[in-house]
C-alpha cells in the first residue's frame, strides 16, 4: 500500500494581509491537498475572505507566499490563477447573457476550446439543458450556484476556491451542491471551501482550518477537533442536547460574542 | 481518495484568446441593452434635426460637429461610466480579475466597444445630416472625422474614467455622469454660441466641449485646419491624459 501523502496543491505561508493600520490576515500557513476538501471557517471579519482573496490575486498582500500547483502567486500570478477554478461569495456574470454564453466566455478566457457538444454535456450535467438560452438573472439561486461552480471546474483547475457556495439555498439544492462539491474531490481536484454551516464542514470537509482575529487557531479533520475538544470545559458549557458537535468546538474555540 | 485524476496542465490562454472571449460578451451585452444605445444617440440626432434651419446660416460642419460632440459626451458619460459602475458594484470584475485575464485585457474590451459606438454614432450622425439637412464631406473629410470622433471621444471616456474613479456608489456615478453631460449640453448650446457673453464663448471654446467640436468641424473640411485646430487637438490630446492619469490611478475594481 501505498502511504505516500498526496502533492500539496495549495500552500499558503506565513500570509500577512493589512489594511491601512488594520492587520486583517496574521502569518497565516495551511496546504491543501490532491482530492482533498479543506475547510476554512471562522466567525465573521475573521479573516477568510481576506484569506482567500489573497490567494485569488485580488488583493496583495504585505508578507508571506502563496502557492498554487508550484506556481508562486506573485511572481507568477496568471499560472497561479489559471491553475485555480474560483466561485466567490456572491455569483456575479452580466444579467444580460444568457447562460450558454457565459458559459462560451468563461471557457475562451481560460483557454478551452467548447463545442457545441461539450456545452449541451456540461448543461446536462448541471440540469440546466433547458435553460441554455435563459438569461443568468433569470435563474433561482440554486441554479446560478450551479452554473457557478460549473464555470469553476470548466479548465479543469488543480484547485478549486469556494466562497461560501451554499448561502442562502435551501437543504434540496445545499445538499446537491455537496455532491457536487464532492464529485470535484473525487476528480482529484483540491477544494477550499468557506462556510459558515459547521454542518456543512462537518458533512463536507476532509480537514478544516479555523481562523479567528486573522490567526489560524486549529487544523485537524473535523472528527479529531471535535474528539481533542470533547472534554474542553468551555465546549462541554456552549453544548447543546448533550452531544459534542463541531459548531460546539467552533463556539468554544472562537468566544459567544457575535461579530459585526 | 480520488479515482479519477484527468487534471489539465496548467494553460495560460493567448491574450488574443482572452481578449476575442471578452469583447464578444461585451458586444453581446451592448447589444440586449440596445434601448439604452438608442437613448445615448437621441439627443444628438434631435439637436441635428431641430437645427435644419441652422445649417445654411452657420455651415453643415458646424451642426455636424456640435450634434457628434454631444454623442460623445454621451458614450463617455453615460454608456461607458455607468456600465463600468454598475458591474464594479455587481461584482463582475472581480469574477473576471480572478481568471487568468490581465487586468489591461478587461478594460481594453470595454473601451473597444466603445469606440465602436463612436464609429456607429459618426455613422449614424453622417445619415441622419445627408437625410434630413443634405449635409455632404469630401472623402477626406468623413474619414478624417472619424478619426477625430476618435480623439475627441477619448477626452469623455477618460472623463467618465475619472467619474468611475472618484466614486464608487453605482447611484452616485449615474447622477454625476447626467449631471455632468446636461452641464456640457448647456454650456455647448449657449455657452458655445456666445448667449452667455463672451468671456464663457471663450472658456467654452477651450473646454473639453469646445476643443472636441473644434477638431471634429476642422477634421470634416481638413482645408480649414488652423493653428487653433492643431492647438485645440493638443489641448484635447492633454485633457484625455490628465482625465486618464486621474481615472486610472483613482480606480478600484470593486466598491467595498
Amino acid at each position: 500500500m501505498d502511504n505516500q501523502q498526496p502533492e500539496s496543491i495549495l500552500k499558503v505561508t506565513d500570509l500577512c494581509v493589512q489594511y491601512g493600520t488594520f492587520k486583517a490576515v496574521k502569518e497565516v500557513s495551511f496546504d491543501v491537498r490532491q482530492g482533498e476538501i479543506f475547510g476554512l471557517l471562522g466567525p465573521n471579519g475573521a479573516g477568510k475572505t481576506s484569506t482567500l482573496s489573497a490567494i485569488e490575486g485580488l488583493i496583495k498582500y504585505q508578507s508571506g507566499s502563496v502557492t498554487v500547483d508550484g506556481h508562486n502567486a506573485k511572481e507568477k500570478p496568471l499560472y497561479a490563477r489559471a491553475a485555480m477554478g474560483v466561485q466567490l461569495q456572491s455569483t456575479s456574470f452580466q444579467p444580460e447573457l444568457k447562460v450558454s454564453e457565459i458559459l462560451q466566455l468563461f471557457a475562451g478566457i481560460y483557454g478551452v476550446k467548447l463545442t457545441n457538444e461539450r456545452l449541451s454535456a456540461i448543461l446536462k450535467d448541471i440540469s440546466l439543458e433547458d435553460s441554455a438560452s435563459k438569461r443568468f438573472g433569470q435563474l433561482s439561486g440554486g441554479q446560478q450556484q450551479r452554473v457557478s461552480l460549473v464555470i469553476s471546474t470548466i479548465h479543469n483547475p488543480r484547485l478549486v476556491l469556494l466562497d461560501e457556495p451554499t448561502t442562502g439555498l435551501d437543504p434540496q439544492s445545499r445538499r446537491q451542491l455537496w455532491e457536487r462539491i464532492e464529485a470535484i474531490r473525487e476528480r482529484g481536484h483540491a477544494v477550499v471551501l468557506t462556510t459558515h454551516s459547521m454542518e456543512e464542514a462537518e458533512s463536507v470537509c476532509d480537514r478544516i482550518g479555523i481562523i479567528d482575529h486573522g490567526k489560524v487557531i486549529t487544523i485537524d479533520t473535523p472528527q479529531a477537533l471535535i474528539e481533542k475538544h470533547k472534554n474542553d470545559p468551555q465546549v462541554i458549557a456552549v453544548s447543546r442536547k448533550g452531544r459534542v458537535t463541531l459548531e460546539d468546538v467552533f463556539i468554544a474555540l472562537t468566544g459567544k460574542t457575535v461579530r459585526a | 481518495m480520488h479515482k479519477n485524476l484527468k487534471i489539465m496542465e496548467t494553460i495560460i490562454p493567448k491574450t488574443s484568446t482572452v481578449l476575442g472571449a471578452l469583447l464578444k460578451a461585451d458586444f453581446t451585452t451592448l447589444w440586449r441593452n440596445r434601448r439604452a444605445v438608442v437613448m445615448v444617440f437621441l439627443v444628438p440626432i434631435v439637436i441635428l434635426i431641430s437645427w435644419k434651419d441652422l445649417v445654411a446660416k452657420m455651415g453643415g460642419p458646424f451642426a455636424l460637429s456640435n450634434s457628434l460632440t454631444y454623442g460623445l459626451i454621451a458614450i463617455g458619460l453615460m454608456g461607458y461610466t455607468n456600465s463600468i459602475a454598475r458591474d464594479r458594484d455587481k461584482g463582475i470584475f472581480q469574477r473576471l480579475r480572478v481568471a487568468p485575464a490581465p487586468n489591461w485585457t478587461i478594460m481594453m474590451s470595454r473601451i473597444f466597444v466603445q469606440l465602436a459606438m463612436i464609429a456607429l454614432i459618426t455613422t449614424a450622425i453622417f445619415i441622419v445630416g445627408y437625410d434630413y439637412d443634405k449635409i455632404t464631406l469630401t472623402p477626406t473629410g468623413y474619414a478624417v472625422t472619424y478619426l477625430t470622433a476618435i480623439i475627441g471621444g477619448a477626452v469623455y471616456l477618460a472623463l467618465g474614467q475619472v467619474i468611475v474613479g472618484l466614486i464608487k456608489n453605482p447611484e452616485t456615478v449615474n447622477s454625476t455622469s447626467r449631471l455632468v453631460y446636461f452641464s456640457f449640453v448647456i454650456i455647448g448650446l449657449f455657452g458655445g454660441m456666445g448667449l452667455l457673453g463672451k468671456q464663457i464663448g471663450q472658456m467654452t471654446q477651450w473646454s473639453p466641449y469646445g476643443t472636441v467640436k473644434t477638431i471634429l468641424a476642422a477634421g470634416m473640411t481638413p482645408g480649414s485646419w488652423t493653428m487653433d485646430t492643431t492647438n485645440a487637438l493638443l489641448a484635447t490630446l492633454g485633457y484625455t491624459l490628465v482625465f486618464a492619469i486621474i481615472g486610472i490611478k483613482n480606480f478600484k475594481w470593486n466598491t467595498k
